[in-house]
């Protein structure tokens, strides 16, 4: 139990609610419901849908797959360096998702510093391809599957590592077979989260990946477009991200908040 | 540096942590279960550490059956997980994602003999449980099943029970004793209950600021302890004075004659409560330490009477039960305390907790 609140925070409350449900609601409140199904199997939607759920699972794996070990590192580090590091990790989450892609055009663009050179090599080529916007939505996800899994590597007592050790586990048995077993409720949150924020990347997805139907136009850029062209198209999408996007923060019920 | 095979373990651990300065040397032979007792703090925990290669040394050996584990000085470390000394933890440290078969089963040795061990330690019923449904002592006897699974050379074992109560205490250490004298080569028991430690040990390691303050059999530990902190443990009486030629003075002035110190600093006077003879009237031959002193009361623990008395020293007589009736003793009864001279001990390098 805790104390009432003063009625001015409630208040203030009840209005920082309304603040965000508002443009929610407004939205939903202009769908057009009876044609959703036809709007939705749309050709220029079905690409934008299925391009979009393909790059933003894509992303979630290799958000894991990258952000994991990385997570297991930074909870070994203490001191500044940890710190500065972190700060570097989280950078994509706060960086304006342009800015993000632009610089991912600098580094693995045709031009780029690690791009020109993996082209020299393999020919790959990474902007304004589907890979490219792998690329793009792993870097901003990233962050959200670090920050997850290190807190929960944090909070989990370390002796257990030990207890693993003492016996005869060696460092892959202990980390395979209790460290990350022990937190897999932070692998699911972490790896669902980097999906949702993958499935609603613009900024990068854009600047690095383009805007081509078929091939790189995901679902909020195809939004984006049909809100200058079509806006019942556009709100049926807009419906599919929010309820995709919402179904995910309920399902991880808190687990991506410290909440307990 | 010894490499005699005599031992099981054999170990000198320096090492600095926070304001600790550890520096303990011990042996273990084969066969014997050594308990380590000591204050919060003393260094048990962080003895236990690094004799299973979880701390570094930063001088000294670990030798285990003669194998050198970890000697600073010729650069040998051994990984923890190569060391083959099992650990079993206060609170038991099972996993949780895991039932209590999968942890049994997590680190046991190709030739264990598992039935037997689920048996003996009487977790049977519990092999389909998550560690988080079990009750704190049925969490300890998986724990130690676990640890014994792996076959280890030894068994280190932080406080095994002092996470239970007082009734599943004792069958818990009758089972470990079981599991130890059937399955073991050798054990180091660390525990703040000096039941544990009389029941499973033979010898009783007293750890003190980083130190071996005395390592004992337990009945020496009991007859002549060798610190203030064991014999407060064993409920002796304990006062702090000064020394003055071969007495101790206490702040109100009395004086506690003592059978040889020569100390001026600062002393502690251990007296076991069994030592204090309690007479009606004053003692022929007037011994050097008798003093009048009234009864604040007596509680009798069996056969036991503890008399607590107080006057010129606040001292527990501990005296038969039909002692007591004879003395009729009661609140407020004016009776005569002596102690002998030879049955005074003190500890003048105490630096108190």
């Amino acid at each position: 139990m805790r104390a009432q609140l003063p009625v001015r925070i409630r208040v203030i409350a009840f209005g920082a609610l309304l603040f965000i449900c508002a443009p929610l609601v407004s939205l939903l409140w202009r769908v057009p419901w009876s044609r959703l199904v036809d709007l939705l199997t749309r050709e220029v939607v079905t690409d934008a849908l299925l391009l979009s759920l393909i790059t933003s699972l894509a992303a979630a794996l290799a958000a894991l797959a990258l952000g994991v070990p990385l997570a297991l590192y930074l909870t070994r580090m203490n001191g500044f360096s940890a710190s500065l590091i972190r700060a570097v990790v989280v950078l994509p989450m706060i960086l304006p998702p342009v800015v993000g892609g632009a610089a991912l055009l600098f580094a693995f663009g045709r031009n780029g510093l690690v791009g020109s050179a993996v082209s020299d090599l393999t020919g790959l080529v990474l902007p304004y391809t589907l890979t490219g916007v792998i690329v793009a939505n792993t870097f901003v996800a990233l962050p959200f599957v670090i920050l997850t899994v290190e807190g929960a590597l944090r909070a989990s007592d370390s002796r257990f590592e030990l207890a693993a050790a003492t016996l005869g586990a060696n460092e892959s048995r202990v980390t395979f077979r209790v460290v990350l077993p022990m937190v897999r409720p932070a692998l699911i949150a972490g790896g669902f989260l980097g999906w949702a924020r993958a499935l609603g990347e613009f900024g990068a997805t854009i600047t690095f990946a383009g805007n081509i139907q078929g091939k790189t136009q995901t679902l909020p850029l195809a939004v984006f477009v049909a809100l200058e062209t079509d806006r019942d198209a556009a709100l049926a999408m807009s419906v599919v991200l929010i309820s995709v996007s919402l179904l995910i923060l309920v399902s991880l019920r808190d687990r991506w908040w410290p909440v307990r | 540096m010894s490499t005699s095979p005599e031992f099981l373990l054999d170990a000198r651990v320096v090492l600095d942590r926070g304001d600790l300065h550890l520096d303990v040397e011990l042996q273990v032979h084969h066969g014997e279960v050594v308990a380590v007792m000591g204050p919060n703090g003393a260094g048990k925990t962080t003895l236990l550490n690094a004799l299973l290669g979880w701390l570094p040394l930063q001088s000294g050996w670990v030798l285990v059956d003669g194998e050198t584990f970890e000697a600073p000085g010729e650069g040998i470390v051994t990984a923890t997980h190569r060391r083959g000394l099992g650990m079993v933890f206060q609170d038991g440290l099972l996993f949780p994602h895991l039932k209590v078969a999968g942890n049994i089963e997590f680190g046991a040795a190709p030739n264990a003999d598992l039935a037997s061990l689920i048996e003996t330690l009487e977790v049977s019923n519990l092999l389909e449980k998550y560690p988080s449904e079990l009750s704190a002592g049925q969490i300890q006897r998986v724990a130690l099943a676990r640890t014994l699974a792996a076959d280890p050379k030894m068994v280190l074992l932080d406080e095994p029970l002092a996470a239970l109560d007082i009734a599943g205490r004792s069958r818990a250490r009758e089972l470990i004793g079981t599991a130890l004298s059937e399955n073991l080569s050798g054990a180091l028991l660390v525990t703040h209950d000096p039941a544990d430690a009389f029941a499973l040990a033979q010898r009783v390691l007293v750890l003190e600021n980083g130190r071996v303050a005395q390592f004992d059999s337990p009945s020496a530990i009991q007859s002549e302890p060798k610190s203030r902190w064991i014999a407060d443990l064993m409920g002796w009486n304990i006062f702090r004075g000064a020394g003055r030629g071969s007495s101790v003075v206490m702040p109100n002035g009395t004086e506690i004659a003592t059978a040889g110190l020569q100390t001026d600093g600062e002393v502690s006077v251990m007296i076991n409560p069994v030592a204090v003879a309690l007479f009606p009237e004053r003692p022929v031959g007037s011994p050097r330490n008798s003093w009048l002193c009234r009864v604040r009361g007596v509680q009798f623990l069996g056969d036991i009477a503890r008399v607590s008395l107080s006057g010129p020293l606040t001292i527990y007589a501990d005296i038969t039960s039909s002692a007591a009736a004879e003395l009729a003793l009661k609140e407020g009864t004016e009776i005569w305390v002596t102690v002998k001279a030879t049955e005074v001990h003190t500890d003048a390098h105490s630096n108190g907790d």
